[in-house]
């Protein structure tokens, strides 16, 4: 029956290609007028129909869709012989609309050269039958296949392979032929070969295999184990060892794969704990202050994106306390609107540090010489943050969009590499770079070095220290609306976005080394790839976790002082 | 000798007023209870806050005593209800919803027969001790390990923070059969007695406040013992300590480990009265919760944490019905306060406004005394 099937598309794929090759002339447009009318003769229209095969005819899909959904009507025209037209959609009072020629998109003209109207309830409908509608799908299935787009046309590709239909290998194989595009043709391949494994023939098969060993797409894993399965049931030697190669070349290419999307993974979250720890490594691994309140001045940074967001787009309503305030959107789209990240982020890295300040001013500063004070001080500020957003931003988390340019990604060799985390890697590059100028080699750096190696000597030469403190500690509360920016990028944003990330960025700094900025880096680097390794080999993010904080405290049991401690000869430090 | 030398001996009065104290919770306020002066729903309530107190009298030993700041108490409040909720769990016996011997997340789990590690539970004796054993072991391990390598000030904050979360995480999920997310509810008996009725909440009333009294009254000596001067010397200046002679890690490891059994007992406690365990219990805001009623009542003082506890409670049980939207708010803002301006806690009010009306008078007597002279020269 299978066997039937296959042949009879096969005839009547070849039959129309040379077909449609005789009428080369002819359009998509008239070529389905032309089978719409003969709507007695079944086999000449699927004949016709099949002859679209091919021709890359860009209205041939929306064309077979309406004949299909009884779109196409069949109106005596000046000689009386049936035309297939479409209306118009331009009711009168008869509910009459004008019939336009399919063929040529020109009204239809009645003997007297007056454009005909019909009323789309009792004009003949062009019908269509199973067999019909068979050869429409098949051709609507292969006219993707040569989409001249390459993006179109691998999704039709893989549709193509996942179906894993016998019948449609030769139209694979012609694609192959003639397809120039290297991602599109290893899809072809690809999917040829997944095809070549249903085959009845036995020697397709092994055909399919040896393809597949030299390609080893991952998804193939399922098929190959079937195959395997199969061939160990009948006996088939050379296809079981064929189809094995294939497996194993198949898992050796997972391994790799995974490795280097892990790594991937590893530093972008690594990445990710940098961009939130450094501002931490300046106010607690400089300044020695525990600021509890770290995560919700991350928090002010990603609701900083999300009102600069909305005042992009349609503006945003607030109700703080009962009170209503409303703030004007700007209406945007386009690139215009996909650049509001760019305004977000120095603006989340002000606000951030206008908090910063007035928590400095406020209540750190009198606590500098008590840390642990200055833990529970911050903690208190850090619920009274919290529950400032719930009141003002309500409790659910806020719908941060990300701009186009940060949501495709690029897939190389199967590994995939989203833009946001290409984009915070870079980024975590920039700050770093930024924040070591900065300190090593600005004045501004060497008052700030000055005053936390040593206050009180930093005072008696001159050096205001209480300003010095008041801007480090803004420096460092920007850098945490900075990273705010981002998580709002990559998760969501909500009242307790800043809790789910302060114990990490702590441990971070405390690993890296308190006070100093290339310890964070190593460990959160470290930190990040670890994390990521081991929820790949244990397969449970949860447990990797936990893990990992075991790690931490082991290690600070190795060294008690981080990575790279800072060399003191004082005995408190 | 140098003992009863330098330290104060506990004051006759001081006793008195802790027996009355202790008498008031321990017998007046059940037997009001019992003649209907005093609702169920109090009692209960009440009961809740001096479970608190157990947990906040923890922080104190560690954080006042030792200059220790564990953000990990709640994790042994919690172990040591969880460890008090694997009993009752055992003992809601086949009245679960499938009607098994077993408590209701196994079955659901897909597990035909009990765990070998819950089997033991269906015996009180055990269960109780393991609300010391466990926690005690947690304490024991992880301290051993943070003071031999010197972990200190707040670097052994953001550990025991850490171990929570790292904790909570794992009661969290389901494989480690301790309930996941739902933690273990329904309970039925204790004893024998059915946990639901006033009765028996009212025992549990009775002997949270006697256990209460027995650890205050411990501490009290601890804390006035040799040991303790030595334990706060650790907290005033520890490198003195050490060179002294003292091995201070054994020190904090002994504190660590007796304030993290002094939480586990209270939150054994706290789970028969409440009816619920979770791991949402298990988490650093709640050891900050119970850092912030110490410092409330008054830090360094042993009374301070409970009347911090009950106060704090008291006025959360009220703000959260009167302005839910602003406990936090308040709470926060509590903090704030007292770690600026009342470093002393309310305890500490009196000692405050003492010290404010002497220098009050310390300014007003060389004016006086200047008044005088000039009176004389005048005279004169």
């Amino acid at each position: 029956m299978n066997k039937a099937w296959l042949h009879f598309v096969l005839i009547a794929c070849v039959g129309c290609l040379g077909f449609a090759r005789a009428q080369d002339a002819k359009s998509a447009r008239q070529i389905i007028a032309e089978a719409a009318v003969l709507s007695d003769d079944s086999d000449s229209q699927v004949k016709l129909v099949q002859s679209l095969t091919g021709l890359g005819d860009p209205e041939t899909e929306p064309l077979l869709l309406s004949w299909k959904e009884g779109g196409i009507y069949l109106v005596p025209g000046a000689d009386g012989k049936k035309v297939a037209v479409t209306l118009a959609g331009d009711p009168d009072a008869a509910k009459k609309e004008t019939a336009i020629r399919l063929d040529i998109k020109e009204p239809l003209k009645d003997a007297a050269g007056a454009s005909v109207r019909v009323s789309p309830t009792s004009a003949e409908l062009a019908e269509t039958d199973s067999s019909i509608r068979r050869a429409m799908k098949a051709v609507t299935d292969l006219s993707k296949l040569a989409a001249p787009n390459a993006k179109d046309r691998l999704m039709a590709i893989s549709q193509l392979g996942m179906e894993r239909d016998v019948s449609k290998l030769p139209i694979l194989e012609g694609r192959l032929k003639v397809e120039t595009d290297g991602q599109v043709k290893r899809a072809v391949q690809e999917a040829i070969a997944l095809t070549q494994l249903r085959s009845p023939d036995a020697a397709v098969r092994l055909l399919g295999c040896k393809a597949l060993e030299e390609i080893h797409p991952l998804s193939a894993k399922d098929a190959l184990v079937g195959i395997i399965r199969d061939s160990e049931k009948a006996g088939d030697k050379p296809l079981l060892e064929a189809a094995k190669k294939a497996l194993s070349a198949v898992e050796s290419h997972r391994t790799v794969v995974n490795f280097f999307g892990t790594i991937f993974r590893g530093f972008s979250l690594g990445s990710v704990l940098l961009v939130v720890a450094i501002g931490l490594a300046i106010t607690f691994g400089l300044m020695g202050v525990i600021n509890m309140a770290h995560g919700e001045l991350i928090a002010v940074g990603a609701y900083t994106t999300y009102v600069v967001q909305c005042i992009f787009a349609e503006g945003l309503v607030l109700s703080p306390f009962g009170m209503q305030m409303s703030l004007p959107g700007m209406n945007t789209t386009g690139w215009v609107y996909e650049m509001y990240f760019v305004i977000a982020l120095p603006m989340a890295f002000i606000m951030a540090a206008l908090v910063g300040l007035a928590l400095e001013r406020g209540v750190i500063r009198f606590l500098y010489r008590r840390p642990l004070e200055s833990l529970l001080a911050t903690w208190g500020v850090s619920l009274v943050l919290q529950q400032i957003f719930r009141l003002v931003f309500g409790s659910n988390n806020v719908q941060v969009n990300s701009p186009s340019w940060l949501s495709d990604n690029w897939t190389i060799n199967d590994v995939i590499f989203g833009w946001n985390r290409v984009f915070v890697i870079g980024f975590a590059v920039l700050i770093v770079i930024g924040t070591w100028a900065l300190l090593s080699k600005t004045p501004l750096g060497l008052l700030i070095r000055a005053v936390m190696q040593n206050r009180n000597m930093a005072a008696c030469l001159g050096v205001r220290t209480e300003r010095v403190n008041m801007l480090t500690f803004g420096f460092g509360s920007g850098l945490a609306g900075l990273a705010g920016a981002f998580l709002s990028q990559i998760g969501n944003v909500g009242p307790s976005l800043g809790q789910s990330y302060i114990v990490d960025a702590f441990m971070t700094v405390v690993v890296g080394g308190v006070g100093s900025l290339i310890g964070t880096v190593a460990s959160a680097l470290g930190i990040g790839v670890i994390d990521q390794s081991l929820q790949q080999i244990l397969g449970n993010p949860v447990l990797g976790k936990i893990l990992v904080l075991g790690a931490i405290i082991l290690f600070l049991q190795w060294r008690p002082a981080g990575l790279f401690a800072t060399k003191t000869r004082s005995l408190e430090s | 000798m140098t003992h009863s030398l330098l330290v104060r001996p506990i004051a006759k009065k001081e006793w008195t007023f802790t027996a009355i104290i202790a008498f008031f919770f321990i017998v007046v306020m059940p037997l009001l209870n019992s003649f209907g002066f005093i609702s169920d729903f109090t009692i209960n309530l009440w009961g809740k806050y001096l479970c608190y107190a157990m947990l906040a009298i923890s922080v104190d030993l560690l954080w006042g005593y030792t200059g220790l700041l564990s953000l990990g108490q709640a994790l042994f409040f919690s172990l040591g209800g969880y460890m008090m909720g694997m009993y009752l769990m055992r003992m809601i016996g086949d009245m679960g919803q499938y009607h098994k011997d077993m408590p209701d997340f196994l079955v659901f789990l897909g597990w035909e027969q009990l765990p070998t590690f819950w089997k033991p539970f269906s015996s009180f004796p055990f269960a109780m001790v393991m609300v010391l054993v466990v926690p005690g072991l947690v304490a024991y391990v992880f301290g051993w390990l943070a003071f031999r390598s010197r972990v200190r000030g707040v670097y052994f904050s953001i550990l025991t923070q850490a171990l929570t979360y790292g904790a909570s995480l794992m009661f969290f999920r389901n494989d480690m059969l301790m309930g996941g997310n739902n933690g273990f509810t329904d309970f039925r008996f204790i004893l024998g007695f059915d946990i639901r009725s006033p009765e028996t909440k009212r025992g549990l009333f009775i002997v949270t406040a006697m256990i209460l009294t027995v650890t205050f009254v411990g501490l009290r000596c601890l804390t006035r013992s040799r040991f303790g001067l030595v334990q706060q010397a650790v907290r005033d200046s520890e490198n003195r300590v050490l060179f002294s002679g003292y091995s201070s890690p054994n020190f904090k490891l002994f504190i660590f480990v007796l304030s993290s059994l002094i939480g586990s007992v209270g939150g054994a406690l706290y789970v028969p009265q409440v009816g619920i365990i979770n791991p949402s219990e298990m988490t650093t805001d709640n050891s900050l919760e119970a850092v912030v009623w110490t410092a409330v009542g008054g830090r360094g003082t042993l009374i301070g944490p409970i009347v911090g506890a009950v106060s704090v409670n008291a006025l959360k049980s009220w703000a959260t019905r009167a302005y839910p939207d602003l406990w936090l708010i308040i709470l926060g803002g509590m903090f704030i306060i007292v770690v600026l301006f009342m470093p002393k806690g309310i305890v500490g009010i009196p000692g405050m406004v003492r010290d404010w009306l002497a220098k009050r008078k310390r300014q007003k007597e060389p004016m006086e005394d200047a008044a005088i002279k000039k009176t004389e020269e005048e005279a004169a």
